[in-house]
């Protein structure tokens, strides 16, 4: 048996077929009988090598996924009309992702540590993804909160975690900044949609929950303070006037990111007491 | 029956007692007050910077007369000292950030192994020890040549024990740990100062 499992004709076609064939018989009636395509994919990769991949660290992993979510992005704007449920359904799709992300650091804390720290990642990643998705048809404070976000999120990373998760971070910052700018220029609003929001709320959400559970980690309450954002750049406005309303939301966003950084800073949390 | 089986254990005694008389392995368990990695790496192409590991175990085997033996060893990645550890008013210390994601990552990997394949002899004494090291969940060789090897017993105490220094190189990106290439170096040279006592 085993050599027939290890010939590449059964291992890439064979074995595959069978289990794809049994996957589309038991599904077709649900109308999920495309599962077959994935089931003949897992068969062939488990027969072939096996499911242990090296190890991909933490920080590897987000890169990984904030590099695909603009995709993910680019189909939900041309593909899809979202429900009112769509937000808080990818903020918990993102909440499960994060738990993977961490899942080396929190096997190894205590269980009541690893339920809050797990808990808190999750509910912080989930948070930023659906509440900036929530901005998607306000080009303007999406902009502004992925840029403060970034940049609150990144000056806080270097500043108590690590010098390169603070780097990823600004770079959100970078593309949400230019495109803001754009609309500056134009002095007219340009499509945000899923793409900039999701892009931007994932990257930061699982930014923040890496650096958080990274040691030394970014502190629980300045990731806290940073989830405010897409909150703050909703306050009042200029409604007329690209420039002075980028400028205003902008300020609402930075305030708070400006906030975030020095709960970063050691000698603000020595004063602080905490 | 038994006298076959018997005149057969007489026949082979002679070719069977110098084997069991030569093999004599001997276990050992590692000091961890005197066994310590250290590493060193370029900074900026001005100097060289060192730093050390505090916490370190592991157990290693010889037998001298077999020419053969192993070591294992388990570093504490967050014992990590480059001298640099009193924050003062910066927001953090050279020892914090060698300790992040950018560098050792020791909240997600808080351990680096060794383990041998195999040990090369010089006489009596270990010269060369190829093995496997783990650092960031990533495996890849590293040769330690053996620039030194006593054993005798501690004057003090009096119990046996062996020990030396050995010393290899590895580049750091070959296990994912890129941060500031080329800036700080990638090749890092690694020095095991290593002490065990005879079980």
């Amino acid at each position: 048996m085993e050599e027939l499992l290890g010939h590449p004709a059964v291992q890439g076609g064979l074995a595959p077929f069978a289990v794809a064939l049994v996957v589309a018989l038991a599904l077709f009636a649900a109308r999920l009988g495309g599962l077959a395509i994935g089931a003949a994919l897992a068969t062939a990769v488990y027969l072939i090598g096996g499911f242990a991949f090296p190890p991909v660290s933490a920080q590897q992993k987000i890169l990984l996924i904030s590099l695909a979510v603009p995709v993910v992005g680019v189909i939900v704007d041309l593909a899809f009309k979202p429900t009112r449920a769509a937000g808080p359904v990818l903020g918990l799709m993102a909440g499960v992702l994060v738990l993977w992300v961490g899942i080396n650091v929190l096997k190894q804390k205590e269980i009541t540590a690893l339920l809050f720290a797990a808990g808190g990642v999750f509910a912080l990643v989930a948070w930023l993804t659906s509440a900036m998705f929530a901005l998607r048809d306000d080009p303007v404070r999406a902009g502004a909160a992925g840029l403060t976000l970034g940049l609150g999120l990144g000056v806080s990373a270097m500043l108590s975690a690590s010098a390169s998760y603070g780097q990823y971070a600004v770079s959100v910052a970078a593309g949400a900044g230019a495109f803001l700018l754009v609309q500056m220029l134009l002095n007219r609003n340009i499509v945000a949609g899923a793409t900039l929001t999701l892009s931007a709320g994932v990257a930061c959400g699982l930014i923040a929950a890496g650096a958080s559970l990274s040691t030394p980690p970014v502190p629980w309450y300045a990731a806290a303070v940073l989830a405010l954002i897409p909150v703050a750049v909703r306050l009042p406005a200029p409604k007329s006037g690209v420039w002075l309303q980028a400028i205003t939301v902008s300020i609402y966003g930075g305030i708070v990111a400006l906030a975030a950084c020095l709960l970063s800073w050691p000698e603000m949390q020595q004063r602080l007491g905490l | 029956m038994k006298k076959a089986l018997l005149a057969a254990a007489v026949v082979a005694l002679p070719f069977a007692a110098p084997l069991s008389a030569h093999a004599n392995p001997e276990s050992y368990t590692i000091d961890p007050t005197h066994t310590f990695m250290y590493w060193e790496v370029e900074h900026l192409g001005v100097s060289m910077q060192r730093g050390r590991f505090e916490r370190t175990s592991g157990k290693f085997t010889l037998d001298r007369a077999a020419r053969s033996g192993g070591v294992e060893l388990a570093v504490e990645t967050a014992s990590l000292s480059s001298g640099d550890n009193v924050k003062g008013s910066r927001p953090r210390t050279l020892d914090d950030h060698l300790r992040t994601a950018d560098f050792f990552n020791v909240a997600e990997f808080p351990r680096m192994s060794f383990k041998s394949t195999g040990v090369k002899f010089a006489g009596d004494v270990p010269s060369e020890i190829a093995g496997q090291l783990t650092l960031l969940g990533v495996t890849k060789p590293l040769t330690l040549k053996v620039e030194r090897w006593v054993c005798r017993d501690n004057p003090m105490n009096k119990k046996p024990m062996c020990g030396g220094n050995a010393s290899g190189t590895v580049k750091r990106t070959d296990f994912g740990m890129k941060y500031g290439v080329p800036a700080i170096g990638d090749e890092v040279r690694l020095w095991v100062s290593m002490e065990g006592y005879k079980d």
